[in-house]
């Protein structure tokens, strides 16, 4: 059900509600912004307290004593639940609650503790990708995203293959500036297909192959809102949107266009919050892109500009190993092999040259092997 | 799905909880019928509201912080009356300022409410709200405030079922569109074209004069004023058995009082005219009136409610017609039929399922 939308200007608003907005500029929408807030709003610097208490006396027309009552009914002491020498421990619910929220957390709290549970290492560590960059300042002041800048926050989701991600949709979430383009969006994305080795090489285990395909395919596009934006700069990149713009134009499809992917920053883009938009590589991986928030720099934010695009969050994926040692992460994958236990079968490197070939380096039996990039390799 | 949705899953079923304890908050501030900061903390100490941050461990206080900021936020913005809005305001400063999560979550401003928290700004200013003015003051000095382009994060995330949460009904402001509808300019460009309309239709028709002005209503004008006065009349009633009035706190319910009393100043005072005197400078004018311009703000549609789709079952029932052979074939079938079927008769509808104990047949 679409509430008002407001397509004249820029604000955005629900298309659907709690799914996805209208379509509106970004740069629009940070002038929007811009026009409505004094710049002491949102620039980085700390205001006085002070000085702030006097301009507000000052234009209410009160007195000083008003001015001091106003302040100490409106300290935070007065919110403080406990006596001041006797701080609780936040960590713990607090005995006999009577908020609602409380004994929930309490019941789950005591569920929780009933169960077993894993410790995860690495899920210790994924919410730390945030904290590290909290407030980081560049030092050189070039460096220093401006005041008023925007963020986008992107999410990057894992091309659906039927074994492991029916269920889980991996992604990849990047911050990024509006003064980016799209080309290092681009070049932020990883993806274990950019490293896949083509060919194979059971009879020649020791040439290392010496491309990958993320630079044989260079060719890739994102789609956002009826414009294709190819990624042109190098010689080897093709268009590959143009196959299914003409396939469109034949069928009554409202017409696409291009543009360029390293020409265009996010700030020149018309998109909508929260709608599924499409980033191709290697001609045939695919990968939704949603955007899911717009909004202007605020002082906590990292500040330093070579280090975006930033990671905010990877999704670990399990790892395959090797079938003989369950030690080392796969790096081979044979097929037809008489010696795997199954078909098709990863093996480490190690193991893979001890059960297949002998110390002169010949090959043993029949079988083909190709070299394995495990999707896990960017954990 | 990202850490950050991971984590806004995990504190999911949290949200009802978090709500009902705000709303319990903020009708205990209702009840006070007060706009002070002071009042509001007095509750929030008797609540040892500050507790609701505590168990929360590691990662869990940036997902809880930001849904009690964003459940929070909701009651900052209209339909709310304004003395709800203020206990938004509070506490939302509030919850910003107790929240356990370092690094702290700040409190996500949409572009599209920018509008409504300035005029909740000018409004708290025309009725000198101080604290009111300074806590909003004090929010934006500290930046708790991110700019953003919509109130929470959006993923595309479809549900079959949405849930619209209800919102707490004695919180919203109480309806005076009627009023802003049907007010005085309206009513007298109506009164206006009546008048006109009356005079044009006398002065071409020489013959019956009265038949054709007749097919209109002539007393049009003094019954929309009558039910106006009526509904505000019905509110104030209904308004008064529930809650002390006027106690002169709530600065937009103060206004709103003075409009009402206003337009009903106005309408008394005409109330015994057939119809007012045009103003001179309109006698002549062409009758263009633009009445869309005295309809006060947009409408907005009311949250969305999904229809509750009927069965497959019944939809089936529904749109199956079964002719009269078919019908005695099925009636005089056999036991199969009468154990997949609910139990047909000829002119029974299909959906009893009581019909089929009544006529089970015994199979021959």
């Amino acid at each position: 059900m679409a509430t008002s939308t407001d397509t004249k200007t820029n604000i955005p608003d629900y298309e659907y509600l709690d799914v996805n907005t209208n379509i509106f500029h970004i740069d629009a929408f940070r002038s929007e912004w811009l026009n409505r807030l004094q710049p002491s709003d949102f620039s980085f610097q700390e205001e006085d307290q002070e000085t702030s208490d006097a301009h507000f006396a000052a234009e209410m027309g009160i007195s000083a004593e008003t001015m001091d009552e106003l302040k100490s009914a409106c300290s935070l002491d007065s919110l403080r639940c406990h006596p001041e020498d006797q701080p609780p421990d936040p960590e713990v619910v607090p005995p006999d609650p009577t908020l609602k929220t409380l004994v929930q957390r309490k019941k789950k709290q005591d569920h929780k503790a009933t169960l077993k549970s894993s410790k995860n290492r690495h899920d210790l560590y994924a919410d730390e990708l945030e904290r590290l960059t909290f407030g980081t300042r560049p030092e050189a002041v070039t460096d220093m995203i401006p005041e008023g800048e925007i963020i986008l926050t992107m999410n990057i989701y894992y091309p659906a293959t039927f074994e492991k991600f029916s269920h889980v949709r991996p992604h990849l979430t990047l911050l990024m500036t509006g003064s980016h383009t799209l080309a290092e969006l681009r070049d932020a994305i990883c993806c274990v297909s950019d490293l896949q080795v083509c060919g194979e090489f059971s009879n020649t285990p020791d040439m290392a192959p010496d491309f990958i395909s993320k630079d044989h395919f260079k060719s890739s596009f994102f789609y956002f809102e009826g414009v294709f934006y190819n990624d042109m700069r190098y010689p080897e990149c093709q268009d590959i949107s143009i196959t299914t713009i003409e396939w469109a134009r034949d069928r009554n499809f409202p017409p696409y266009t291009q543009a360029k992917m390293e020409d265009t920053r996010f700030v020149d883009l018309k998109v909508k919050v929260g709608f599924p938009y499409l980033y191709c590589h290697q001609g045939d991986c695919e990968h939704l892109v949603i955007i899911t928030d717009i909004r202007l720099t605020h002082k906590n934010d990292c500040l330093d500009k070579k280090l975006y695009p930033l990671l905010t969050h990877k999704h670990r994926v399990v790892t395959t190993k090797c079938a003989v040692c369950h030690i080392y992460i796969g790096r081979w994958l044979t097929t037809n092999d008489q010696f795997a236990p199954s078909n098709p079968c990863t093996f480490c490197e190690k193991c893979f040259r001890m059960l297949h070939y002998d110390t002169e380096g010949e090959k043993l039996g029949e079988f083909q092997a190709f070299p394995y990039v495990d999707r896990g390799a960017f954990n | 799905m990202t850490t950050a949705s991971r984590r806004r899953g995990e504190m999911e079923p949290y949200r009802a909880a978090v709500t009902s304890d705000c709303e319990k908050l903020l009708s205990r501030f209702h009840e006070t019928d007060s706009v002070r900061f002071q009042v509001f903390s007095k509750i929030w100490r008797e609540m040892n509201f500050s507790q609701i941050f505590y168990g929360t461990v590691n990662h869990q206080k940036r997902a809880f912080s930001r849904l009690i900021l964003d459940s929070a936020y909701s009651f900052f913005l209209p339909p709310f009356s304004f003395q709800i809005r203020v206990g938004g305001l509070y506490l939302l400063y509030s919850l910003h300022q107790s929240q356990t999560a370092a690094p702290p979550e700040q409190i996500r401003l949409a572009l599209k409410d920018w509008e409504d928290v300035k005029k909740f700004e000018k409004d708290a200013m025309d009725a000198q709200h101080l604290d009111a003015i300074y806590i909003l003051r004090q929010l934006m000095l500290k930046k708790a405030f991110h700019f953003t382009a919509m109130p929470t994060h959006l993923a595309f995330k479809k549900l079959r079922k949405k849930e619209v949460p209800a919102l707490c009904e004695k919180f919203i402001e109480r309806a005076c569109r009627p009023q802003e509808f049907i007010n005085n300019d309206l009513l007298e460009e109506l009164s206006n074209i009546h008048e006109l309309y009356g005079n044009l239709k006398s002065s071409v028709s020489e013959t019956s004069k009265e038949s054709s002005v007749n097919l209109i209503r002539q007393d049009l004008i003094p019954r929309l004023r009558r039910t106006v006065v009526d509904f505000h009349n019905w509110q104030h009633r209904k308004g008064d058995s529930e809650e002390e009035e006027g106690s002169g706190e709530g600065a937009s319910s103060q206004q709103d009082c003075s409009r009402r009393a206003g337009l009903i100043a106005s309408i008394k005072s005409k109330a015994y005219g057939e119809a007012p005197e045009a103003r001179r400078s309109r006698r002549h004018r062409q009758v263009e009136v633009d009445i869309t311009s005295s309809v006060a703000g947009t409408w907005k549609s009311p949250a969305y409610i999904r229809r509750k789709i009927a069965s497959l079952r019944v939809r089936t029932n529904e749109s199956l017609h079964v002719s009269d052979d078919m019908h005695k074939g099925v009636a005089s079938a056999s036991k199969i039929t009468h154990l997949t079927s609910l139990g047909f008769a000829a002119e029974d509808t299909p959906n009893r399922l009581n019909g089929g104990k009544d006529r089970i047949r015994v199979p021959s």
